[in-house]
């Protein structure tokens, strides 16, 4: 049931483990296809080696911040690692990472050769690499997808960056220069936290950030590029549970990738999704999971399509927790009081913003008209 | 022991043995590692002549070098070399002191003892002689531009725009008046930063002062008495170096008349030498991927040695500008990202 093609690549389930240090090499990726992943994603491939700096993550209970994360594997490395990790099937997507088109499109053709089965170009790094900055402009990304379009027979995925003025156009000119896919986001350019006693940032310098911190501004990424180009989408940015997952998809996109979530818990979170997913498509009688693609879109508005609604706040399921009051203090418009145990909301003052109906832990106060 | 015996030896078979001779790249790192202790301890050496015999392949290739004494050079060579190893290659290196007539006689050289490819670093050969070489069929590949053969295989770096986005920057920073020190080597490339330092003049609306643009040795010396000659002709508000060896002996000369840099002149260079980070005012500059160079120079190069490449390919790399502290730059914005 969560069979699903992607950019022609029949994939068993949509999951696929992101780019990054747990996919540094071939034993690595063999792993990650057999926690049952769709498909894997190498670490970046640059065209020479960095030496590695550290401290480079650090994470807290909501996602992490990493520096600069390349594979320390030579191109020329590549054709044996390439050889370990498909020895047991399953779909590799290689990461390459560069300043240059020409540069990129060595690295592509070379990494077809070695038996990649798609190429992802990862062209928006908020590293020191100045990526970022050169990536958020449409004519740039242009001019990358085209080079390696062109040099390969593959499927071409461009992973974009949050940090542009308007992702659509950079997702439209991924399409118009042959590219078959993006995936969307890439980490988002961050300082995690500060040591007050030290007066120290935790990493001695900006990183990317993930996680949990990105997921809300991933989703909308996808969103946007679903509701405005036709281009298949690969969605990251914080998934660590199944939910997330259909929440991308139900937004638009074909396929999830888990990146974060396989750094903080391992790869077991891999299989856990895959089972929770494939429940909840049982427990709703889906037949494909195809089937939930976009499926949120619809209620997903621009805001000029907003209606003025009256709605208003009503509570439900009265009386009330004793100790708790957090609607009465929390009303900006003052409409909520409380006697008692019994919660009453004034109808003429209440502007319907819906926040007491996220902040009620019991969830008894909703909207109606 | 011969290359069965070793085979048997280490439990694999014959052709893994050979892998890890031509190709050891390809063998994963505790086999190779397994074999060659087979190998090292029955005192194994291929004889490279004979393969040389029987695959038409000596395991070399040649690498001319303008001079040996210019830390960029080197650089360039040693991400020649790496790759080279990987491949299980020796480079032959050959220093032509800059003169058109050593770097004849070492090609010739490396022809005869049959090397497998040979890579050029911003070589002037002319173009006729080139053709004649090309006849020999030797995969050969330029690392620079060559200026009449646009179309062979080779590794260029953008430097036009390089110098373009410097210029920006200069003007950016509120320098109007750029004096140009010139250097001669490479050639093509520091005509390409003029270039691109006439663009941005242009685009700005600024007239170029030809007694602003001085040639020069590509030296400190040459910086030293370059920026005195420029200075005696004109009084720019800032100096631009094709070179950061250019650039250290203009902040030299100027220190020594007593201006300081960079309140009094601004001075940029172009390369990212180690020097330049440690030198005081930190000198603001345009970083070339001189490794990088190299590298894609020996990749091309292998590729077209193992018949893989169909045709020339061209790789163009990117500079990069490093904002310091010489150009009177007051914020961090370009150093951060």
């Amino acid at each position: 049931m969560l069979r699903t093609n992607f950019l022609g690549l029949e994939l068993k389930n949509p999951v696929i483990v992101a780019a990054g240090p747990w996919n540094r090499d071939g034993v690595r990726l063999r792993e990650s296809i057999a926690a049952g992943a769709g498909a894997v994603v190498t670490e970046s491939i640059v065209s020479d080696t960095m030496l590695d700096v550290g401290p480079r993550i650090a994470c807290d209970d909501k996602g992490a911040q990493n520096i600069r994360l390349y594979s320390d594997i030579q191109i020329e490395g590549w054709e044996r690692e390439m050889k370990i990790a498909k020895s047991d099937g399953g779909i590799v997507i290689a990461s390459i990472s560069a300043h240059s088109p020409s540069e990129l499109a060595y690295l592509a053709s070379k990494l077809e050769k070695f038996g990649a089965d798609a190429i992802e170009l990862s062209v928006s790094n908020p590293m020191l690499e100045s990526l970022e900055v050169v990536a958020s402009h449409a004519d740039v990304i242009y001019e990358m997808t085209k080079a390696v379009s062109e040099a390969i027979h593959i499927p071409l995925i461009v992973k974009l960056s949050q940090n542009t003025t308007n992702i659509s156009k950079v997702a439209k000119a991924v399409r118009e220069a042959g590219g078959s896919g993006v995936s969307a986001i890439n980490t988002v350019r961050g300082i995690l936290d500060v040591d007050l006693e030290e007066a120290r940032p935790t990493l001695s310098t900006y990183g990317g950030i993930s996680g949990d911190y990105i997921r809300p501004m991933a989703l909308s990424s996808v969103a946007t590029i679903a509701q405005t180009v036709d281009i298949p989408i690969s969605g990251i940015g914080g998934i660590s549970s199944a939910r997330h997952a259909l929440e991308f998809l139900m937004l638009g996109a074909s396929t999830v990738q888990i990146g974060t979530a396989v750094m903080m818990q391992g790869k077991h979170v891999v299989s856990q999704i895959v089972k929770d997913m494939d429940a909840w498509v049982v427990s709703h009688g889906i037949s494909r999971i195809d089937e939930i693609r976009g499926r949120a879109l619809e209620n997903l508005k621009s805001f000029d399509e907003m209606r003025y609604e009256p709605f208003v706040s009503t509570v439900t399921g009265v009386p009330c927790k004793e100790n708790c009051s957090r609607c009465v203090e929390t009303c900006m418009y003052g409409a909520i009081t409380k006697a008692g145990n019994t919660v009453h909301v004034d109808r003429t003052s209440c502007t319907g913003c819906g926040l007491c109906t996220s902040i009620c832990p019991e969830k008894k106060l909703s909207l109606e008209l | 022991m011969n290359i069965k015996q070793i085979a048997k030896t280490a439990g694999v078979s014959v052709a893994t043995v050979s892998r890890v001779m031509n190709h050891p790249e390809t063998v994963a790192p505790a086999t190779k590692e397994k074999i060659e202790k087979v190998m090292q301890e029955a005192g194994y050496t291929p004889n490279w002549f004979a393969q040389g015999l029987n695959f038409n392949t000596t395991k070399t290739i040649g690498l001319v070098i303008p001079h040996m004494l210019n830390p960029s050079y080197m650089e360039i060579a040693n991400g020649v070399e790496e790759v080279a190893r990987m491949r299980g290659y020796i480079t032959f290196m050959c220093n032509v002191q800059k003169d058109v007539q050593t770097e004849r006689e070492y090609i010739s050289q490396l022809i005869n003892r049959r090397v497998d490819g040979i890579i050029l670093m911003f070589s002037s050969m002319e173009r006729e002689y080139m053709k004649r070489i090309q006849k020999e069929k030797i995969p050969l590949v330029f690392i620079g531009e060559h200026k009449s053969m646009p179309k062979i295989s080779s590794v260029q770096v953008d430097c036009r725009a390089g110098a373009a986005e410097m210029i920006a920057h200069l003007i950016e920073v509120g320098h109007r008046s750029i004096g140009f020190l010139q250097g001669h080597d490479p050639e093509q490339e520091c005509l390409q930063q003029l270039t691109g330092y006439r663009n941005l003049l242009k685009a700005n609306g600024i007239r170029a002062d030809e007694q602003l643009i001085v040639k020069t040795e590509n030296s400190i010396e040459g910086g030293y008495i370059g920026v005195k000659r420029l200075m005696a002709a004109g009084r720019p508000d800032a100096v631009y170096a094709t070179s950061d060896e250019i650039a250290y002996g203009a902040m030299d000369a100027l220190k020594d008349s007593g201006l300081s840099i960079p309140q009094d002149i601004a001075v940029v260079g172009f390369g990212d030498d180690r020097m330049s980070n440690l030198i005081e005012p930190k000198l603001t500059t345009v970083e070339l991927p001189l490794r990088k160079m190299g590298i894609y120079g020996a990749r091309i190069l292998f590729d077209m040695i193992s018949g893989e490449a169909k045709e020339e390919r061209q790789i163009i790399l990117r500079t990069r500008m490093r904002i310091r502290k010489s150009c009177g730059h007051k914020e961090r914005i370009g150093e951060m990202f």
